[in-house]
């Protein structure tokens, strides 16, 4: 790919500046911020169900405006260092898809799925701060989303060669684009000062094994993805389960029985978000 | 006309105007009452230095047309002293003369009044000026919160009016070491988070007339109804403990301690950054004076201080 096209693409990414959003979420929280008797944690666990709601929510509080880029992870954080008037602002000028195609549903059950899989993971495995692990488990796939908006047009030829050519979505960004989902994200946490972590979860969650900073963050993201998968919640973009890198469970320390463990906690909370419904 | 200073203002503002036109003066005397301003009106512009530089005036308003000095001459003698450099300075001149060639990026001037000019309008730009004035003065240059001078007026004003409140004191335990650790620019990360957490919690729970202020450093005031300051406390507190080791690295993190160097020079051990808040309750005009409070928060803050977690003290003779 010619480096200028390359960088053409790279700058329309990070224009990106009215990400839209799937409606369900949005208008719940905007009902929960104008009830008065409303608390941080109930508002946070909403957000936390919404892939760009929690992306803007982390992109404002880590501006360099607030004098503390880089540090927060947690929508809880967040939300209790914005205060509710910035909050309000953020929901006010938030859009929403003009079509919302299933692919996009798909794409927010599966996020969704993925970050309630490495919180799951997360508190079993007794990891620091689990709920940073579900924040990048949500964040994952941000990347399609940003490229889906700042590049339709290239949308359904990536589409199109998943489908003629029978390769991964990853695969098929990188022959159409000249770059995957995963770079997209390291170029989205860098623009948006985000925590090192969620950066390295984020851009590392198809190769954990390389994650040098953070590789339980890249490995947690990693399982979330392929859990997300085996249990059929959610659409990422193509179908079937990704190759798990067995490094992953290595570093993770994970043993089979653990693995068991997991599996069974996860069928119960896969039956609950089932019931859930983004449109 | 009002008989009470202007705006928050404790006391009649002094202003200092260098002109010799006698409409000028005019205008200045029906703009505003003596309870507002006290204005001077002087002339001459060189015999008028010596005075305003012994004492100076709350404001200074110079005239284009002054005879015996260029205005803008006079301004930027002014404020080439840096102990003026606070005193807010509005030049007049015709407005038919702002097409010559005045180089407006180096003059010092903070506001500008032209001819023809109505009362009204220089009640309101001058009003403005010296508001603004203040607001830049006294705001804290890093978290942009009201600094000393709006908190003690803000307290005294509340004892004055024999109103009820309740007056918290917070500061971190333990920030000197991260600063040395970590350096300055790390330290001031955790007072901007700080004030964010302060700000949003007492705002969230104390309504629109709670007051928050910086005092300095890691010391913050805040004031509130008295029924809703422990719930601010308890989530003041528990937001810092939560936020605050995101602040430190990885490893200090999880050691869940910092290496540094105590006052007295020895290496040693310190605890992560903690923060103590110490609240006095103003009741049925039972303070008099803002010193009465300070004192104490003070005596009580060192019982919080005790404590090397977070933690608040609410002064029980009164709580």
């Amino acid at each position: 790919m010619a480096e200028d096209l390359r960088t053409e693409r790279k700058g329309r990414i990070l224009a990106v500046r009215d990400l839209p959003t799937l409606p369900k979420v949005l208008e719940e929280v905007s009902k929960l911020v104008d009830r008065p008797d409303s608390t941080t944690e109930q508002v946070a666990k909403l957000i936390s169900m919404d892939q760009v709601l929690s992306a803007k929510v982390l992109k404002m509080v880590n501006s360099p405006v607030y004098g503390f880029p880089g540090r927060i992870s947690s929508i809880g954080h967040a939300l209790v260092l914005l205060g509710f008037n910035v909050l309000r602002s953020i929901i006010v000028s938030t859009s929403v898809f003009e079509v919302m195609t299933e692919n996009m549903v798909g794409l927010w059950e599966h996020s969704l799925g993925c970050a309630m899989t490495c919180g799951s993971l997360a508190r079993m495995l007794n990891l620091k701060d689990a709920e940073e692990y579900s924040v990048a488990g949500l964040l994952h796939d941000l990347g399609k989303v940003v490229a889906t908006v700042q590049l339709p047009d290239l949308k359904p030829e990536i589409e199109r060669v998943v489908a003629e050519r029978d390769v991964s979505y990853l695969e098929a960004e990188r022959a159409v684009l000249g770059f995957g989902h995963d770079r997209i994200n390291a170029w989205l946490a860098d623009h948006w000062k985000l925590p090192p972590n969620i950066k390295e979860g984020l851009s590392y969650h198809h190769k954990p094994h390389l994650a040098q900073l953070y590789p339980e963050m890249a490995c947690v993201v990693h399982i979330g993805d392929f859990m997300a998968r085996v249990f059929e919640y959610g659409y990422s973009g193509d179908v079937g389960v990704n190759y798990l890198q067995p490094e992953a469970l290595k570093i993770l320390k994970i043993r089979p029985a653990d693995f068991e463990k997991l599996l069974d906690e996860l069928s119960d909370q896969f039956v609950e978000l089932a019931e859930l419904r983004f449109t | 006309m009002a008989a009470a200073p202007l705006c928050a203002f404790t006391r009649t503002q002094k202003i200092l105007v260098l002109s010799p036109d006698p409409d000028l003066a005019a205008l200045f005397a029906a703009a505003f009452s003596s309870a507002e301003a006290e204005v001077s009106v002087l002339a001459r512009g060189k015999g008028a230095i010596e005075a305003l530089f012994i004492d100076p005036p709350d404001m200074l308003v110079v005239d284009q047309k002054l005879a015996d000095i260029p205005g803008l001459d006079l301004v930027a003698m002014v404020k080439s002293e840096n102990v003026y450099r606070q005193l807010p300075v509005a030049l007049v001149m015709e407005e038919s003369q702002l097409g010559t060639d005045i180089d407006w990026c180096a003059a010092e001037v903070d506001e500008l009044l032209t001819r023809p000019m109505t009362a009204p309008m220089l009640r309101a730009r001058i009003t403005l000026s010296l508001a603004r004035a203040t607001r830049s003065l006294d705001a804290n240059p890093l978290t942009k919160l009201p600094g000393n001078t709006s908190i003690i007026g803000r307290i005294q004003d509340l004892i004055d009016r024999r109103e009820d409140f309740a007056l918290a004191y917070a500061d971190l335990d333990y920030f000197k070491s991260f600063n040395d650790k970590y350096g300055f620019s790390r330290g001031d990360e955790v007072l901007m988070m700080t004030a964010r957490i302060i700000v949003n919690t007492v705002r969230a729970v104390g309504g629109p007339k709670a007051f928050v202020g910086h005092v300095g450093g890691d010391d913050f005031v805040y004031i509130m109804a008295i029924d809703r300051v422990e719930e601010a406390c308890r989530a003041v507190v528990s937001s810092f403990d939560g936020i605050v080791p995101h602040f430190y690295d990885a490893d200090d993190r999880d050691r869940g301690f910092i290496q540094s160097v105590d006052r007295e020079g020895n290496r040693r051990a310190f605890p992560l950054m903690a923060i103590s808040i110490a609240v006095v309750f103003n009741r049925d005009g039972r303070l008099k004076h803002f010193g009465e409070a300070s004192q104490t928060a003070m005596t009580l803050k060192k019982k919080a201080k005790e404590n090397p977690k977070s933690c608040y003290v609410l002064d029980k003779r009164q709580g």
